[in-house]
């Protein structure tokens, strides 16, 4: 759900379910609902022109990134520039991230105690990447709150993991708008119940005629003066593309 | 005038027999040596725990920008963002009395990469020439040599070389969040691979030099984290950071001079916690000691109980004939002392020079974060003579009390009288 999307809209399931109007009249479950909303941000596949900010306490620094998805299984992302960074290059495919660095033109697979690392110098981490795909299967997810926030009808959603899952969050909240389906935040706590970051959604735009959140901005919440802002640039949706594209062949081809 | 009466009388009794008197201070003197040798050991093994906990990696005394410690954050270097001059920081350190060596430090965290193999590492920065007279971590190589200065090359421990398959000549790749928030990347050369074998630094260290280190991390070469110092006297920490912060403070550069007792409080307590039981060992050895040589005086003083009331009914007070029997056992004390003395001496300077090696019967021992070989080292020290002497001396005048106040106390008349 709402760990890094990259990118996503919308399968056809999800056009059919927006064309048949906002505000679903019938009963859904907690589960069901944030499944279609993580169904809604994520096509078949997608491409997505990003610019990635990051500030910090030390630096403040702009990547511009391409971005290619296909299901929840494969991932590639490329920067483009600055060009001292161009051509740096992240591949996932399933639990799996490598990572292509064409300074030294060498490809390192991330390993599992690096997984909560930092993704590119962000405030995300390598584990953002890969768990983004399992959120319905790790965790238990009710509603929290259902009525008008700010004078805007949502729902805000628990979600705490199952006592099997390997997951580092020991709870999210995360709220969703009623009426188009679009998340506003969510908040992660650790496994002592201490907010850890939280994410904010914004400037809700159409591509492709789809609706999507084109800024997303994650702040841990120790270092209040930071922040990753996720712009989305250009989006285009059920573009053709197989698994093979998401090869490391592919990851070290600088394009 | 008295007392020296009193005093020559209870050295004249001590020697009416002497056998008895032998043995009992042959078994004070023993004590004596056992308690002696005992704290020698344990004094040893906290030395050698406090060599290698600290001149493992650590060093002495530790030179960072105030608020560096304990995040350790990449950006806080000595003198602020703009750095320092190293070099003279550093001649100001080597100038210092009881200094011994000074090396400067950088320090990064991040990934070395070999093949499919990666594995975090945290990453230190080091001049090795100097870095080779603070630390024993560029003298514990088991395989190839130390990284050159400046050039692309690192060692890494044991494990780590295991786990990534690597060996010298190995090329990896290295990856750091740099200060300019980009990811530092280059390829270096294994140059050589440590054994220390404390498992977190074999495992997770990899040893850069300097200036290599700070290009990756995009750091001038005026700055640095740290100033590792090794003293002379590993004991002389306090003294030594007192006058180093002395001899910095016009510089102006807001940083912290740490000693080893503060920056690893895990061994400053071990080593309080060592030096409270050397009373304990000498508690439980005198201990032992205090009744057989309170029954030896209380024998004498039965033998002597006419005698005691004869004095008495001369005209001595209580009092005295007390201090009679005090003064024996203390006299007892002085001679166990000087008989002791001279028994431990020997056997002190050769366990010190020859310590009982125990590596056939057991490996080395992980303690506080410092490496600690099983042999048992003797320790010269003031303190351990000291409160055995000490220890011993109360023996005697305690073990004399009683009998002191059962001679005090024998009634002329019954006694005379053989009631």
């Amino acid at each position: 759900m709402t760990h890094l999307r990259i990118p996503a809209p919308v399968p056809l399931l999800g056009v059919l379910l927006l064309a048949a109007g906002p505000a679903p009249a019938r009963a859904q479950t907690a589960r069901e609902i944030v499944d279609r909303v993580d169904r809604m941000l994520r096509g078949n596949s997608s491409r997505a022109d990003i610019v990635m900010e990051i500030a910090t306490e030390h630096w403040t620094r702009s990547l511009a990134m391409r971005a290619w998805s296909l299901g929840t299984e494969y991932a590639l992302v490329r920067v483009k520039a600055p060009p001292r960074e161009a051509g740096t290059a992240t591949l996932k495919v399933r639990d799996e991230v490598w990572n292509y660095l064409p300074r030294v033109d060498r490809t390192i697979k991330i390993p599992p105690s690096l997984m909560m690392g930092s993704w590119m110098g962000s405030h995300f981490t390598n584990d953002d990447l890969v768990k983004e795909s399992r959120m319905i299967d790790d965790y238990d997810i009710a509603i929290a709150f259902e009525g008008p926030r700010d004078g805007v009808a949502v729902w805000e959603f628990t979600l705490t993991p199952r006592p099997e899952a390997a997951v580092v969050w020991g709870r999210i909240i995360e709220q969703v708008r009623k009426d188009d389906l679009m998340p506003t935040w969510a908040r992660y706590y650790d496994d002592r119940g201490n907010l850890a970051r939280t994410m904010t959604f914004s400037e809700f735009r159409r591509f492709d005629g789809r609706l999507v959140p084109t800024v997303m901005v994650v702040r841990p919440a120790d270092k209040p003066a930071e922040r990753t802002t996720v712009r989305y640039r250009d989006l285009a949706f059920d573009v053709p593309l197989t698994p093979g594209f998401f090869s490391l062949r592919n990851l070290q081809a600088q394009r | 005038m008295r007392a020296a009466v009193w005093w020559r009388v209870a050295w004249r009794n001590l020697w009416r027999n002497r056998r008895r008197t032998l043995i009992t201070a042959s078994a004070l003197a023993f004590g004596f040596l056992g308690s002696v040798v005992m704290i020698g050991i344990s004094d040893g093994f906290t030395a050698e725990m406090v060599e290698n906990g600290t001149g493992l990696l650590t060093g002495q005394v530790q030179v960072h920008a105030r608020g560096y410690r304990p995040q350790r954050s990449l950006y806080e270097t000595i003198g602020g963002p703009s750095g320092t001059d190293v070099a003279s920081l550093l001649a100001a350190a080597d100038a210092v009395p009881g200094v011994a060596a000074a090396a400067p430090r950088v320090f990064g965290g991040g990934i070395v990469s070999a093949g499919d193999a990666t594995e975090a590492a945290l990453l230190l920065g080091v001049d090795p020439a100097r870095e080779a007279r603070v630390s024993r971590v560029l003298g514990s190589l088991v395989r190839g040599r130390a990284p050159r200065p400046g050039a692309r090359e690192l060692a890494v421990g044991e494990e780590m070389a295991r786990r990534l398959r690597a060996a010298p000549g190995t090329q990896v790749v290295v990856v750091a969040p740099a200060a300019d928030g980009s990811m530092g990347n280059d390829l270096f050369t294994v140059s050589g691979i440590f054994r220390t074998g404390l498992g977190d630094l074999d495992a997770g260290f990899a040893v850069v030099p300097i200036r290599a280190l700070q290009a990756l991390l995009a750091l001038d070469s005026t700055r640095v984290h740290e100033i590792a110092i090794r003293t002379a006297d590993v004991r002389q920490d306090s003294a030594v950071a007192a006058r180093l912060a002395h001899r910095l403070a016009p510089q102006d550069l807001d940083v912290e001079v740490v000693p080893w007792t503060v920056f690893s409080p895990e061994i400053a307590d071990y080593v309080k916690l060592a030096e409270a039981s050397n009373g304990l060992i000498v508690a439980i050895v005198f201990l032992f000691a205090i009744f057989g040589v309170a029954n030896t005086i209380l024998m004498g003083t039965f033998e002597r109980r006419r005698e005691f009331a004869v004095v008495r009914a001369l005209g001595t007070v209580p009092s005295g004939v007390a201090a009679t029997v005090l003064f024996e056992g203390l006299a007892l004390g002085l001679l166990s002392l000087a008989a002791g003395a001279a028994l431990t001496a020997p056997v002190l300077a050769w366990l010190h020079h020859t310590p009982i090696d125990l590596t056939s019967i057991a490996g080395d021992m992980e303690f506080a974060g410092a490496l600690v070989r099983p042999v048992l080292r003797v320790e010269y020290s003031v303190s351990g003579p000291v409160e055995s002497a000490l220890g011993l001396l109360l023996t005697g005048l305690l073990a004399a009390l009683y009998p002191a106040v059962r001679a005090a106390r024998v009634p002329p008349a019954d006694a005379l009288a053989g009631r």
